[in-house]
Parts: C-alpha cells; sequence; structure tokens
C-alpha cells in the first residue's frame, strides 16, 4: 500500500489524531485522489457494520427530526441554491453548445421565487448571469474558503465548511472596488456554509477578475471608523 | 440463470432506497420518511453500538437524517450501495459525537456487543452492504488477533491510535505497524 493508501485507511477508521484527522480532511478537500481512496476503504470497512444488530427506534424519533428540519430551513435554502448552481454546471460542463441550450432552461431556476416570466435571454444575458467563483486559500493550510456569487439574485454563497474558529478571532471578506478601497463583505462563519444577500449598489462592482481580501479581526468583525486588520488571505473572482 | 425470491426481494428493497436518496438529493423532502422507515432500525442500531446508550444514541440518529437531508447530494449512486454509504455516514456521525465529548458513556463494552470476528452477517436483513460482504468477514479473520483487534475497536469504538495503544499497553510505534500490516493485508485479500 502507499503512503496515501495508508492515510486513507487510517481516517476512515478513525485512528488518527485531531491534527492528523485535520490535515487529511484537508487533503479530502483538495485532493480528489485521497477522497476516492478514502471512500474506498468507507466502502471496503462498511460491511463490519452489517454484524450490528438493528434495534428499532422510539416512535417519538421521527417527529423529532420532523422538528429539526422545520428549524433548518435557512440551511435547506443554502441547500436549494448549491443544488441549482450544481444543475447549471453540470449544464455548462458538457458542451459550449450545450451549455447554452442546457442554460436556457436552467436559468429559470435560478430566478428569484416569483418574478413575472421573462421572455428567454438572448446570450449576453445569459454570460452576465453566469455564477462567478473564487476560492481563497488559508495561509499554510490545504484549507480555503470558496465563494460563489450569483448575479442574477445578488447573492453569495460563503463556503468555509472546514475552517475551525480560534475563538478569539473572525475573518472578514472585503471586495477590493477601484473607487472606494475595500468594501466588507462581512465576516466569515467558520465551520459553515451561508447565503448572503449583496447590497446592490456592492454587487455591481462584482465581476470577473474583481479582487477579495481575507483580513482577521476582533470577534465581530473590524470596528466602523478604525482600520480593517491584517491581510490574511486573497483570491479573484473567475467565471465558471 | 438469477437466484430466485430472496435476491429479488433485497434487489427490490435496495432499489427503492436508491431512488429515494436521488430523490432526496433533489431536494424532495417526502423521500427522507421513505427512508427513514427503511433504515432507521439499522442506523440505530450501529448509533448504540457506538455510543452505548439509548438517549445519546436517539440523538445522533436525530442527527443523521436531519444531516442526510442536508447532505443527501454527496451521495454517488454510481459508486456505493446506497444502505452500505448510510451506515457508514451513521457510523461517522456517531464517531463525531463520541470525539466531541458530548457523550458521557463510551461504547457498549464488547463483551455485551457482538464480537465481529464470530459474527455473521444478519441473514434476515434485505439492506445488506454489498456483495463482497462475506469476503471482508473471511479476511478479517486472516488477520493477527491483535491487528483484528485494534481495527475493530477503532472502527466500531471511534478510538485513536494512542487511545489503543494506551488501552492495551502497547508502544504507539507497535500499535501503528500492527494495524498498517493488517490493512495491508485485508486490502490484498479484499482484492484478491
Amino acid at each position: 500500500m502507499t503512503q496515501q493508501d495508508i492515510l486513507a485507511a487510517e481516517y476512515a477508521l478513525g485512528l488518527l489524531d485531531s491534527a492528523e484527522a485535520l490535515r487529511a480532511r484537508g487533503l479530502m478537500a483538495t485532493d480528489p485522489g485521497f477522497a476516492a481512496a478514502v471512500a474506498a476503504w468507507e466502502d471496503r470497512l462498511a460491511p463490519i457494520l452489517d454484524t450490528i444488530p438493528a434495534i428499532t427506534p422510539a416512535d417519538d424519533i421521527w417527529p423529532r427530526i420532523m422538528a429539526a428540519l422545520d428549524e433548518a430551513q435557512p440551511v435547506v435554502e443554502v441547500l436549494a441554491l448549491r443544488r441549482t448552481l450544481r444543475r447549471w454546471q453540470m449544464a455548462t460542463g458538457i458542451s459550449a453548445a450545450a451549455a447554452v441550450t442546457l442554460a436556457l432552461l436552467a436559468l429559470p431556476l435560478m430566478q428569484p421565487p416569483a418574478p413575472a416570466p421573462v421572455p428567454a435571454p438572448q446570450s449576453a444575458t445569459l454570460a452576465a448571469a453566469a455564477p462567478l467563483v473564487a476560492s481563497i486559500p488559508i495561509a499554510d493550510t490545504p484549507l480555503r474558503i470558496g465563494l460563489t456569487y450569483l448575479p442574477d439574485r445578488e447573492e453569495m454563497l460563503v463556503s468555509a465548511s472546514g475552517i475551525t474558529a480560534d475563538g478569539v478571532h473572525d475573518h472578514e471578506l472585503w471586495l477590493v472596488t477601484p473607487d472606494e478601497g475595500a468594501k466588507s463583505l462581512g465576516v466569515v462563519e467558520a465551520g459553515a456554509e451561508r447565503r448572503m444577500t449583496l447590497d446592490h449598489a456592492v454587487a455591481m462592482q462584482i465581476h470577473e477578475g474583481a479582487k477579495l481580501l481575507l483580513t482577521r479581526e476582533p470577534l465581530g468583525g473590524a470596528k466602523p471608523g478604525s482600520d480593517a486588520g491584517p491581510v490574511v488571505a486573497n483570491g479573484i473572482f473567475q467565471a465558471t | 440463470m438469477e437466484q430466485p425470491a430472496g435476491r429479488t426481494a433485497a434487489d427490490a428493497a435496495r432499489d427503492r432506497l436508491k431512488l429515494a436518496m436521488e430523490r432526496l438529493a433533489n431536494g424532495d423532502r417526502s423521500a427522507l420518511e421513505t427512508i427513514y422507515r427503511a433504515t432507521s432500525a439499522k442506523l440505530f442500531g450501529i448509533c448504540y453500538r457506538i455510543l452505548g446508550d439509548r438517549a445519546e444514541a436517539e440523538d445522533a440518529l436525530q442527527d443523521v437524517y436531519v444531516s442526510l437531508w442536508k447532505r443527501a447530494d454527496r451521495f454517488d449512486a454510481d459508486r456505493a450501495s446506497p444502505i452500505s454509504w448510510l451506515s457508514t455516514f451513521a457510523r461517522n456521525r456517531a464517531i463525531d459525537r463520541l470525539r466531541t465529548g458530548k457523550v458521557r458513556q463510551g461504547s457498549v463494552p464488547v463483551d455485551e456487543a457482538m464480537d465481529l470476528t464470530d459474527a455473521a452477517p444478519l441473514a434476515d436483513d434485505l439492506l445488506q452492504s454489498a456483495q463482497q460482504n462475506a469476503q471482508i468477514h473471511l479476511c478479517i479473520k486472516t488477520l493477527d488477533e491483535n491487528q483484528q483487534d485494534a481495527i475493530r475497536t477503532a472502527f466500531l469504538e471511534g478510538k485513536t491510535y494512542v487511545q489503543i495503544a494506551e488501552m492495551r499497553d502497547v508502544p504507539l510505534g507497535t500499535m501503528k505497524s500492527w494495524v498498517r500490516r493488517g490493512l495491508a493485508k485485508l486490502k490484498r485479500c479484499l482484492e484478491g
């Protein structure tokens, strides 16, 4: 077995200590080969779970799950957006010609819930409506913050799923604008995936090539009127 | 020729579950109930085995289905059988709970739980993981007792290298080399 396969097995079994496991999680996110090796070990080991006797849970568990789902609606909304986006990406990934057709089909899904029916958009409109993505690597780690901006909705998904809060600092995201300097896009919530609606004025300044900064701030983010904290990472919006 | 009724029923159960997983991934919340009815006893058994406490296992089970709703799009129907993926998912969530220190008690003592090395897969369970089921049970038996014990303890009790080495009073390096040799042998056996 290769070193990587050994690490994959150890991670799948849960043998690693927290620092090693964190490193492996980072690899999972950045190295598809490693992620596949972990999945293969999970598949190999899964039949062991068949030896555990089934136990019928109490009747009140299902209602509890339903109640918890109702509380989790905002997350679900993020999810619906992510699925929409994935459909769009799948559509665009097939071929340039097919992408135009499929994006036309997918576009209504990306509109806000109840707009008046829109006429079939021209291809220029389609290009303008394409999501922009940015990946902001965290220094000295394999971790990244992923941003997806949906121009149609002036909304952004901020994914910091692999990031752990240190309890002392927050990280704040900034859009670099040519005229007004850096504009805050808000504090990044560690370990979470969040949807944010952007001010129209800010949204208008997001385009392919727009630069982003991540700064380290006291908890709650930079205080209005005071300087932002040190820049710890940066990224650029790119077309998908 | 295909096997008669038993296999067909198992296939049908697996197909129904797979379909429900696909519906869930597309955002159909009603699919979750179908999945819960088909799998909750199995997944509750797994949570209970790992956490060793009924109330903890119930919290974990709730967490499993809520997380499943949030992450159903990660299931890849082409790669894994749904029950295999769900079992692993439940196992991983239960172990996360164990690790975060929320749980007061550890796993069910080995004497009370079924002995993995001797246990055959449950015959009446339609939703068995994989065709290679029998093979992994045979392969595990080919390992040294130390290797079997460490792999089982990690997988079913959520113990790390450091913890298992302490529990068995063995140097950490020794434990790692036992396990790594065991894993290599297991893989050769499964692929052979």
